[in-house]
């Protein structure tokens, strides 16, 4: 048979040329003799190349003899250009890091989440053993920076959390509402709202909505840096990244949380009135079961709590952004590790929290 | 078809927000040729690249590869030109999820409709001419500075562009490294016919591969010297292109 290359061999008159003819010359065997007629070719651009090369491959695997036409020596050119013996049969499957053995890569991801875990713990022990040392020497501390984070995780989040909180003291109140009103005991919906958002849902909001603004973008940052090397120059000039960079993020964190966590919790406050209100119940009435219910244990529980999930989002952000491989794609991993570690901290913390008040007696 | 224009830049102002760092910039590069753009650092180099290679406007003027205007002509003449050349960037920017032969398929996929085995082997043979064939399956983080380097070539040349732009290709390599990617782009110019056009301020690949260099100056935001480097060199027309090409500090 005879294959005839067009006079510009380009993507597009290559691409049905390839289709059309390997099917045909997948047929060819040894003894049969192929013809590629090459003499009106102008111009060949790479994908011309790729088909003559392919060719000439068929031809050594399947045995028949393979004949040029080739005024233009376009042919000798390209197959003097390639090293022919080396091209591989699927190109794509060749990867010498790949490893698609099933237990091979489950023990890949046993060492590294083992590493990870290693790696985290030793994060946590040097924040502690430099947060610790803080104490002695305060002035350690980068107040500014600790300053510009308390600013953008705590001030700039407050109309979401006011937002958010708003709208949960609303629900809130309209779900036990339906409940309640069925024993004509409406108002003990404010003592819910009030027990339940300073103890569990303003805590817990505030720690999503900080998660998920400040707990990316610390982890974004501080992977960006890594990417640019920033943190080895850090390092070199001996300033610990955990003290320079991590601290201050985790104190900010920290100490914004209970602010935000109030914050909501009063809004969601308003939230109820509102609805208390539409159903009838003077606002009186509503701010005094609020306030009696609003004791010091539960409002203090639920500002430590805030801190706690304060200090998770900032520990688990910043350790992420340290251990983020140096890609763009490493940044993307690590500013969603962060979120989703953080929730499953937060939940898990949650839970013990209410354990531990249950057992305490609180 | 040496000689014939494929570049024109027609009194372009360049620069960013509105404030030209170059002004009134004219040049042509002509086919086959290795062009190479000179000047110090933050004297607008990068930015005129920007601007031909259609990534941001000049400030005014005209820029026409082979005759189609990349601004202010029609959608269809800024995508028949910018079909026509390929860049390279200084660090590879070579995608890190993919694989090497991943990077070079990836224009194939998107432009042409080849089938998949011919576009693996048409990113394969664009991996041997830069000599990369043995790393196809390689992650960019797996290889090395030059590697990345040679790679990023290879994807620019998935589409057998005309033009080939080099923003700073020697840019931290060491000399033998560097040597071999001269090498490589003589030895492409050679056998595949490409035109380059390169930003570098590395003297030795300058004088290796330049056929015609131009030189911008940042006081006088133009054109300070054109002409090979060699000339330029033994003949400096003032006294900043004689302190570039004899490296002397500046006081």
């Amino acid at each position: 048979m005879t294959v005839t290359l067009p006079e510009t061999c380009s993507a597009e008159s290559v691409s049905t040329l390839w289709r059309e003819t390997l099917s045909e010359v997948a047929r060819l065997s040894k003894g049969d003799e192929l013809v590629l007629d090459a003499d009106v070719v102008k111009r060949c651009d790479g994908s011309g190349e790729a088909l003559i090369v392919e060719l000439h491959r068929r031809s050594v695997r399947q045995g028949f003899a393979l004949t040029c036409r080739d005024a233009g020596h376009i042919v000798a050119r390209t197959l003097s250009l390639f090293d022919l013996a080396s091209f591989s049969e699927d190109p794509a499957t060749v990867n010498p890091q790949r490893n698609t053995n099933t237990p091979v890569q489950l023990g890949q991801a046993s060492v590294r989440i083992y590493g990870d875990i290693c790696e985290q713990l030793a994060f946590l022990g040097e924040v502690a053993v430099s947060g610790l040392s803080l104490l002695l020497r305060p002035e350690r501390l980068r107040l500014r920076d600790t300053m510009l984070h308390f600013e953008r995780a705590g001030i700039d989040a407050l109309p979401i959390t006011l937002l958010i909180g708003f709208l949960m003291g609303l629900i809130l109140a309209f779900l036990s509402a339906a409940s309640l009103r069925q024993f004509g005991v409406e108002i003990y919906v404010a003592d819910l709202i009030a027990i339940g958002l300073f103890r569990e849902l303003g805590p817990l909001i505030t720690a999503i909505v900080l998660a998920g603004r400040s707990g990316s973008a610390f982890a974004a940052e501080l992977g960006t840096m890594k990417v640019n090397e920033e943190i080895d120059a850090l390092i070199t000039l001996d300033l610990p990244p955990v003290v320079f960079l991590a601290l201050p993020r985790v104190i900010a964190a920290t100490l914004v949380m209970p602010l935000l966590s109030t914050f909501a919790v009063l809004a969601g406050l308003m939230g109820g009135l509102v609805v208390l209100t539409g159903m009838g119940i003077p606002a009186v009435t509503y701010w005094h079961h609020v306030i009696a219910a609003s004791t010091l244990s539960n409002i203090l529980m639920g500002l430590l709590k805030a801190a706690v999930f304060g200090l998770l989002v900032g520990l688990v952000g910043c350790a992420n952004g340290l251990e983020t491989a140096r890609t763009a794609d490493g940044v993307g991993r690590a500013a969603t590790a962060a979120v989703v570690e953080s929730l499953i901290l937060i939940t898990l913390f949650d839970g013990l929290f209410a354990v531990l008040f249950y057992v305490l007696g609180m | 078809m040496q000689g014939e224009t494929v570049i024109q830049v027609e009194s372009v102002d360049a620069g960013y927000n509105g404030t030209p760092v170059l002004e009134n910039i004219s040049f042509t590069v002509r086919r086959g040729e290795v062009f190479v753009v000179l000047g110090g650092s933050g004297c607008g180099k990068s930015t005129l690249l920007k601007n031909i290679i259609g990534l941001n406007p000049p400030l005014s003027g005209q820029i026409r590869i082979m005759g189609d205007r990349i601004f202010g002509g029609t959608q269809a003449e800024r995508e028949r030109a910018m079909r026509r050349f390929g860049v390279t960037y200084q660090s590879g920017a070579l995608f890190g999820s993919m694989t090497l032969l991943e990077n070079v398929c990836l224009p194939l996929e998107s432009f042409t409709d080849l089938p998949g085995d011919a576009r693996n082997l048409v990113a394969e043979m664009k991996l041997d001419l830069v000599g990369l064939k043995p790393f196809s399956g390689y992650f960019p983080s797996d290889i090395s500075g030059g590697m990345k380097k040679r790679a990023a070539i290879a994807r620019a040349l998935a589409l057998d562009p005309e033009i080939l732009f080099l923003d700073e290709p020697s840019a931290g390599l060491d000399p033998v490294t560097s040597a071999g990617l001269d090498h490589l782009i003589l030895r492409l110019r050679d056998t595949q016919g490409i035109t380059f056009v390169m930003v570098t301020h590395e003297l030795a690949s300058i004088f290796a591969v330049a056929d015609r260099c131009i030189m911008l100056d940042k006081q006088t935001r133009s054109i300070l010297a054109e002409g090979h480097p060699a000339e330029l060199r033994d003949r400096p027309p003032n006294a900043t292109v004689r302190a570039f090409f004899n490296r002397e500090a500046s006081s």
